[in-house]
């Protein structure tokens, strides 16, 4: 449409000259969109293009002052937008969907915009649009952004109050800025003090999705997570850290496998507490500390093996037999806190259990070539009755020696996933190795299961902390060899020993831009990344990370001995208490304030009632100089000429701004001088 | 009927008028200045309850610094929309006095003794919420806001109550004042309209000296044709015009210029209320003003001897006005 175009352009240009109206109403439908804006992502898209349109015809109405369409046309277009909703969601209920139809209302809202309610209407959806951002992303640059969004809603709301005259926008927005900052004390207080507690009602499974490690695996599942660079966790380690090979995080431990999926093993209270890890431990142990994002699962990745249950604040930590630690709720708040691993370690029974019965089913009908290949290897004379450790060095082998291939996009697979991936493509991520070699290792009658979780971190430490992203997600196996209990024998390390030596991961190919910088500085693109990681964990680290375990921090730091939820609420209570006083005594001060012209005056004036000088309020600096001229003459001329020159401060075309306090001082030592009238 | 609640409020208001003094000029402290949160900024309040609600129940860290951001400027907006009206001085310049049925103009000065303030809306306490004047006042500076009322009944009256109120910078407060000025307001009867036409000094009983009875005098003018008129004073050609145009008869008037001197005769206006009179020699007031003539009142119970002149017509009026 041309035509709207250049009224658009047009009336871009005359920015300034629009009436009143027409620039609010643009104003307000600027920062409607960029509100809405960072949405475009996740709506769908009929909602982007409903809102933009909505938002342009508003636009055109305001540049043409006509009139707003009935009731009927926007109850007409929120039924579609309605049906839309349940086309492509199925449901009017939930994330998703509330905040399409949050949109839309908020767009169709204003096409109404008839009465100052209407007005706060849009304002307060806009408040609760920004809220909706941060259930997708807390990040630094969404902050940024929803901050400008609050302020220029805040501006919008100022200039409905702001009813003479043309104000311009930046000083509205100058006013809107000034009530924020001032709110900015309160705000902080707030924030650090108001107890954290847990969600009122449900797990919040509609908050940031993060697909973290979970207790089942399907082939591909974790190659998913090859794509994601999003920080999974941080870790500081006390000492030197250990080689990078020997980072394993371990998360879930999958026994169960039906064929498509794997899944942990059935754990009841009974059994867990029948079976001991047996955790054997040798050499020193490694002290860090870690961030854990909230992974919204109940598992805690630490490292590998750490023996004793970490200290966290508001949750219950549990270890199953298999070396897992657990959380007694899904963790949805970032954690922070310490712990001890031993890199040297053993654990598992030593002898024959019948929980390890478990770790050698193989669900019927699947993978038959591989079980023939495991079989055939059986039936050779070295592996006949060769130990765990002998066949799975066999495998690696294999593996080594066969042509495999890791890759992050090793394509879809089908039923038989093993045979496919073990004796045909040879193309897998570590999931799909991790898979065969478990497979393989039960039909050779060894127990064996699957252990998900982290491999390796970022090769340089960013302010100290290693940062292992979602992309480090990696999936390996156990076997149980006698007497000896579980051993680790990642497959990956096989076939692509960088991946596991030196944590350098598959990249996805880079974005146009990052790739494009990527080629001609590697190292400016990798400081560039390194600088915005350092702010973002700093932004993680106080902000996003501030939970109730750093609250009692704070209080304790404060000097309270065994700080408790109810010392946070009535510090809070005491200092909002003690703000509002304060700004009450502000505002009793405030009553005595006067114009400092007439401060002025009537000190002059004091000081000439002193000489004998009487004046009423409203004389003139002129009368009260032709005064002391006529007492005094030429001894007061000192002072009658002070008092001319304030007039021509006070009146003259070049006034101050603010009364001259060096004038006031002059007169008032001048008139000490000077001896009573009479 | 005794209504209780009815009661109360008038209760309540003698109570709260009571305690304001009139003045002229006010100084706005934290004594006379009200503040309640608007409609909207409950609404407000709801909205940050719900955002905490939902930042509670996802754990959004950011969820609560956008709540308790908002909350906080609500806060300083509270104050800010107090500090708005505390500290002006309000001033009621001298008020004109104005004619029943006509709109009285009450001009008010606004001081700001520190910063600008914004978005001050004034009206007189009684009329309608919409019917506010904005205005702002410069940091260190004064503004002048009009208001208007209409007059209804003549004397010498009250300036009604003045409010100040305003809802800057966001609306969820609305903070006011209510002004009892000391000044007091000259309400004129209202001048009958159509006019009668002026008396002629025949009418005068007992006329002054200087009147003459002149029927027939130099023709100054035409009037409208009134009862009595004889036909020579008819002037024909005219009246044939402006009948054809659906007027009237038309007389010529010979009175105004040639009878310098006139007076203005309770018992000339016939057989009127007393109001209606009243509302007669106000309209001949001004007609005998505007013409420049010499007229006196006469009341039953006071009378203003022939003057001429802005304090002569002040004069007369003024004493319609306030007649009993």
């Amino acid at each position: 449409m041309p035509a709207a175009l250049k009224a658009r352009a047009s009336a871009w240009l005359g920015w300034q000259r629009l009436p009143r109206d027409a620039r609010d109403t643009l104003f307000m439908l600027f920062v409607i969109g960029w509100t809405v804006l960072p949405h475009v992502g996740h709506l769908a898209a009929w909602c982007s293009l409903l809102t933009l349109a909505v938002l342009l015809w508003r636009a055109r109405l305001a540049l043409d002052n006509a009139a707003l369409p009935s009731r009927w046309v926007l109850v007409a277009v929120l039924l579609f937008a309605a049906g839309l909703t349940l086309w492509s969601h199925q449901t009017l209920l939930g994330k998703e969907p509330g905040v399409t139809m949050v949109v839309v209302l908020m767009a169709l809202k204003t096409l109404e915009l008839r009465a100052r309610r209407d007005a706060f209407v849009v304002f307060f959806l806009g408040f609760f649009i920004v809220l909706t951002h941060f259930l997708y992303s807390q990040s630094l640059l969404v902050a940024v952004a929803m901050l400008v969004s609050v302020w220029g809603l805040l501006t919008a709301l100022v200039l409905v109050h702001m009813p003479v005259g043309q104000p311009s926008l930046r000083q509205a927005g100058a006013l809107a800025a000034r009530t924020a900052l001032w709110g900015a004390p309160i705000m902080a207080l707030m924030f650090v003090l108001f107890p954290r507690i847990g969600p009122l009602w449900g797990v919040p499974s509609d908050g940031q999705v993060k697909t973290g490690l979970s207790n089942t695996m399907r082939m591909g599942s974790v190659a998913e997570l090859a794509l994601d660079d999003s920080i999974a966790l941080r870790v500081r380690f006390d000492g030197p850290p250990p080689a990078p090979g020997a980072m394993y995080f371990r998360g879930p431990v999958l026994t169960r496998f039906d064929g498509h999926e794997w899944r942990v093993a059935n754990f009841d209270s009974f059994a867990t507490l029948r079976a001991p890890s047996n955790l054997q431990v040798r050499g020193d142990p490694v002290r860090y500390e870690m961030t854990l994002e909230p992974l919204r699962i109940t598992s805690l990745p630490l490292l590998e093996a750490t023996g004793i249950a970490p200290a966290i604040e508001g949750y219950r930590t549990l270890a199953l037999p298999d070396l897992q630690w657990l959380t007694d709720r899904p963790v949805i708040e970032r954690l922070r806190f310490k712990a001890e691993a031993w890199p040297q370690f053993t654990h598992g029974p030593r002898t024959s259990t019948p929980a390890l019965r478990e770790a050698l089913e193989l669900p019927a009908g699947y993978n038959p070539r591989t079980l023939a290949w495991a079989a055939e290897l059986r039936r050779q004379p070295a592996y006949a009755n060769a130990p765990p450790r002998v066949l799975a060095a066999a495998l690696m082998t294999h593996i080594r020696t066969q042509r495999y291939t890791y890759t992050v996009a090793p394509g879809e697979y089908g039923a038989n996933a093993v045979d496919e991936f073990w004796l045909d493509r040879r193309e897998g991520f570590c999931e799909h190795f991790a898979s065969a070699f478990v497979v393989i290792m039960r039909a050779l009658n060894v127990p064996a299961r699957i252990v998900t979780g982290f491999q390796g971190t970022d090769a340089a430490p960013i302010d100290g902390y290693y940062a292992v992203r979602q992309s480090s997600a990696h999936a390996w196996a156990e076997y149980w060899e006698p007497g000896t209990g579980w051993v680790r024998a990642d497959p990956t390390a096989a076939v692509a020993p960088d991946r596991i030596d030196r944590g350098s991961r598959l990249a996805p190919p880079p974005g146009l831009m990052a790739g494009a910088l990527g080629n001609v500085s590697p190292e400016l693109l990798a400081r560039l990344r390194g600088g915005w990681e350092a702010i973002n964990n700093r932004w993680n680290q106080w902000v996003l990370n501030y939970s109730r375990g750093q609250q009692i921090d704070v209080l304790k730091s404060l000097g309270v001995d065994s700080p408790s939820w109810e010392d946070l609420a009535l510090l809070l209570i005491v200092s909002l208490s003690s703000l509002a006083l304060g700004g009450a005594a502000w505002a009793w001060w405030d009553r005595h304030r006067i114009d400092p012209w007439v401060r002025q005056m009537e000190r002059l004036r004091a000081a000439l009632r002193r000489l004998g000088l009487d004046s009423a309020a409203h004389d003139a600096p002129r009368a009260l100089a032709a005064r002391v001229r006529a007492q005094y003459g030429a001894q007061g001329e000192a002072l009658a000429a002070l008092l001319d020159a304030l007039e021509r401060q006070r009146y003259s075309r070049t006034t101050l701004a603010r009364p001259d306090a060096a004038l006031t001082r002059a007169f008032v030592s001048h008139a000490r001088g000077l001896r009573p009238a009479r | 009927m005794l209504n209780p609640a009815r009661q109360l409020r008038q209760r309540f208001q003698r109570w709260a008028q009571s305690r304001q003094a009139r003045t002229d000029t006010l100084q706005l402290t934290q004594r006379n200045v009200y503040i309640l949160p608007t409609r909207a900024g409950l609404l407000f309040a709801v909205t940050v309850i719900v955002l905490l609600l939902a930042s509670i129940n996802y754990q959004l860290n950011l969820g609560y610094v956008l709540t308790f951001l908002l909350a906080g400027s609500g806060v300083v907006s509270m104050h800010i929309t107090h500090a708005t009206l505390r500290g002006l001085t309000l001033h009621l310049r001298p008020v004109a006095p104005a004619f029943v049925g006509d709109a009285v103009l009450l001009d008010v000065v606004l001081t700001s003794p520190g910063t600008a303030r914004f978005g001050i809306g004034l009206k007189v306490a009684s009329a309608a919420p919409g019917t506010l004047s904005w205005i702002n006042v410069p940091a260190l500076g004064q503004a002048s806001a009009q208001l208007s009322f209409v007059a209804t009944a003549r004397g010498r009256h009250e300036v009604p109550t003045l409010g100040a109120e305003t809802r800057f910078p966001l609306g969820l407060f609305r903070t006011w004042t209510v002004w009892r000025p000391a000044a007091q307001l000259l309400v004129y009867p209202k001048p009958e309209h159509p006019a009668a036409a002026l008396p002629l000094t025949r009418a005068v009983a007992g006329g002054a000296a200087q009147a003459r009875i002149n029927d027939g005098g130099e023709v100054e003018g035409v009037r409208a044709y009134r009862r009595g008129d004889p036909p020579k004073l008819i002037a024909w050609k005219k009246a044939a015009k402006a009948m054809e145009a659906g007027g009237d008869l038309v007389s010529r008037d010979t009175s105004a210029a040639v009878h310098q001197a006139l007076w203005l005769d309770w018992q000339g206006c016939g057989s009127l209320a007393p109001e209606d009179r009243l509302s007669r020699l106000a309209a001949w007031t001004l007609a005998a003003h505007r013409a420049g003539a010499e007229y006196g009142l006469r009341l039953p119970d006071r009378e203003l001897d022939l003057a001429s002149g802005d304090a002569h017509r002040r004069h007369c009026l003024e004493a319609l006005a306030l007649w009993r």
